[in-house]
């Protein structure tokens, strides 16, 4: 339980704010569109060594909210890229280029409760 | 000047967290002294009921996720909806914060978005819209919304339509998709013929065991022919009587967000079962496994598995009817009340999946003790309930609002999200929203 809130608690402490454009389309179809077209910044991301490169090879299907909004060990994250490849029909990560990207993410978006040990895995 | 102060705390929770705990809980678990004037000083008020807080606990103030918050997280500002919790863009998901959900049957505009994939354009003609239904039956059928509409009976209902993940952001350590609070879903009511009715047309062969549903929304890569996710039910559900093929929501045309011209409607199951833009049901002679069947997705563990621990899911079981779950809806997380409030009047709704809600609990002292409140029958099986009651504040002060729902087997909200799982379903602790009287 006080795990749990901590996390949260720092999960709060790094508010997120995009505020779509004032844009009004016609249709809620073309306002989707203009919403999921609207071009996001490589600077949205963590600066820091991969941000070029896990921008470039991560936004070509959705946005980056997903990884904003994300907490995950490395374990995690090298996981979800087979997940995405299997699933998903992402290009396979493979070598130095996988690991180049699965270190950023788990560097700048890693596990929020970092200070807790799980006594059953580690 | 609370939020100043609240950043603080913050700040120092991440910092040391340790310190932190000491400085505001002491170290005997219950809050008092010096822990609890230090406390009363981060939420800016006295805490009436300090005495009685678990070890540990941070304020709800600080603890509900990121979405809930008033103010912080990003709107939606979409023709035709309301200022829902924007979770993401692409694909576009969005929640509705508790406090929308104060329409007993849900408006259009207030509706919590959920996508697999992109948006498809609307329909030209969508009355000329065609469904295929096809596989284990005796006669492959191709019928036009139309069609539809004339050769079976039309019925009208309200039915929850909830998220597979809602309630995933309460799970520690993180589960991974959208971070739903409480607010993905919906009770609309929806106009459509029954499913059963146009398999019993098609006419099931002994073989059929299961559904397979395709929509028109293109898969996120942008892959022509692959689908951005394609659910199945076991048959049972598909043959009961509140699951429906709609064509209507709230007696107007659906909206494109929400699966015009046509959409399933598959309630108390996972959302994902709700196709929208539908244009095909698979019957099938074994469970569907199309995107988004097997593995973790909509699963959840049969035995209990370490939270953050890897699994392929291999083991676990598809998560079929909701877990009960209650809102409220009259007052906001954050709500500030004015000096010598000395009792709330408060609502808001529950439901449990395919079971009803035979009780809502409301507690203002950290759970030490609980008030019933009055629940409503449904307005129709699957409908949620609504729910009132009063409870009294004894001063001034910080209090909690801790509300609990309990399904007709008896089962309560649970008070911490149960069964953890990697792609977070069934997260329904007892939630918590934070009051200011003074
Ligand atoms: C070929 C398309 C594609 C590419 C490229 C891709 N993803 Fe994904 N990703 C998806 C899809 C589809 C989903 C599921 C979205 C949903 O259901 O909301 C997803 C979901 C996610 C999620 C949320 C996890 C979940 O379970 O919902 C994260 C985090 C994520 N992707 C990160 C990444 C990162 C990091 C990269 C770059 C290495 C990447 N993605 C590249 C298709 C892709």
């Amino acid at each position: 339980m006080r795990l749990a809130v901590l996390g949260l608690a720092l999960l709060l402490a790094s508010p997120v704010l995009i505020r779509p454009a004032a844009a009004q389309p016609a249709s809620q179809a073309d306002a989707a569109r203009a919403m999921a077209e609207r071009a996001e910044e490589e600077s949205v991301l963590a600066e820091g060594e991969g941000r070029s490169e896990t921008f470039g090879y991560c936004t070509a299907c959705h946005n980056t909210a997903l990884i904003r909004r994300s907490r995950f060990s490395r374990a995690q994250w090298d996981g979800l890229m087979d997940w995405m490849t299997e699933r998903h029909g992402m290009n396979p990560l493979e070598g130095e280029f996988r690991d180049l990207i699965v270190d950023y993410l788990a560097r700048h978006y890693g596990p929020s409760q970092s200070r807790a040990r799980n006594p059953f895995l580690n | 000047m609370v939020r100043r102060i609240e950043r603080s705390v913050q700040e120092l929770y991440r910092d040391d967290p340790e310190r932190a705990d000491a400085l505001a809980f002491g170290r005997r678990g219950a809050l008092k002294g010096a822990a609890l004037a230090a406390m009363g000083g981060a939420v800016g008020a006295a805490i009436p009921f300090g005495g009685s807080m678990p070890q540990g606990t941070l304020p709800a103030l600080f603890s509900r996720p990121a979405a809930a918050q008033s103010g912080g997280p990003a709107l939606l500002d979409l023709p035709g909806k309301g200022p829902l919790i924007l979770q993401g863009e692409r694909p576009l998901n969005a929640e509705t914060p508790e406090t929308l959900l104060d329409e007993p049957v849900t408006s259009a505009r207030n509706m919590f978005i959920r996508n697999n994939g992109g948006v498809p354009d609307a329909a030209a003609d969508p009355r000329a819209w065609k469904l295929v239904v096809e596989g284990e039956v005796n006669q492959r059928l191709e019928l036009t919304v139309g069609e539809l509409e004339a050769r079976f009976p039309v019925i009208t209902r309200q039915l929850q339509l909830e998220c597979g993940g809602n309630g995933r952001a309460f799970y520690q350590p993180q589960a991974r998709g959208n971070q739903w609070g409480n607010g993905a879903i919906s009770n609309g009511e929806w106009t459509g013929v029954r499913l059963r009715d146009v398999l019993n047309a098609a006419g099931l062969k002994s073989s059929a065991v299961a559904t397979g549903h395709y929509g028109a929304d293109p898969h996120l890569s942008n892959e022509p022919g692959r689908p951005a996710i394609a659910r199945g039910m076991r048959i049972a559900k598909a043959m009961e009587e509140d699951t429906l093929l709609a064509f209507r929501l709230n007696g107007a045309a659906i909206p494109q967000l929400h699966g015009a011209p046509l959409r399933l409607v598959t309630p108390g199951w996972p959302g994902s079962l709700s196709q929208k833009w539908l244009t095909r049901i698979w019957v099938r002679d074994k469970p569907h496994d199309g995107p988004g069947m097997g593995g973790t997705s909509y699963r959840v563990p049969v035995r209990p598995i370490v939270p953050g621990s890897s699994n392929n899911g291999r083991d676990f079981a598809d998560l079929e009817s909701m877990p009960v779950r209650a809102i409220l809806s009259s007052h906001a997380h954050g709500a500030r009340l004015p000096a010598g409030t000395r009792a709330l009047d408060l609502r808001g709704a529950a439901w449990a999946g395919d079971l009803t809600v035979r009780a809502v609990h409301v507690s203002v002292d950290f759970g030490a003790s609980w008030t019933a409140m009055q629940v409503a029958d449904p307005a129709n099986r699957h409908a949620w309930q609504r729910w009132t009651g009063r409870v009294a504040l004894p001063s001034d002060g910080y209090y909690e609002v801790w509300y609990r729902a309990t399904d007709s087997e008896g089962r309560m909200q649970p008070h911490a999200p149960p069964n953890w799982n990697p792609q977070g379903y069934g997260g329904n602790p007892i939630s918590r929203a934070a009051i200011l009287v003074g």
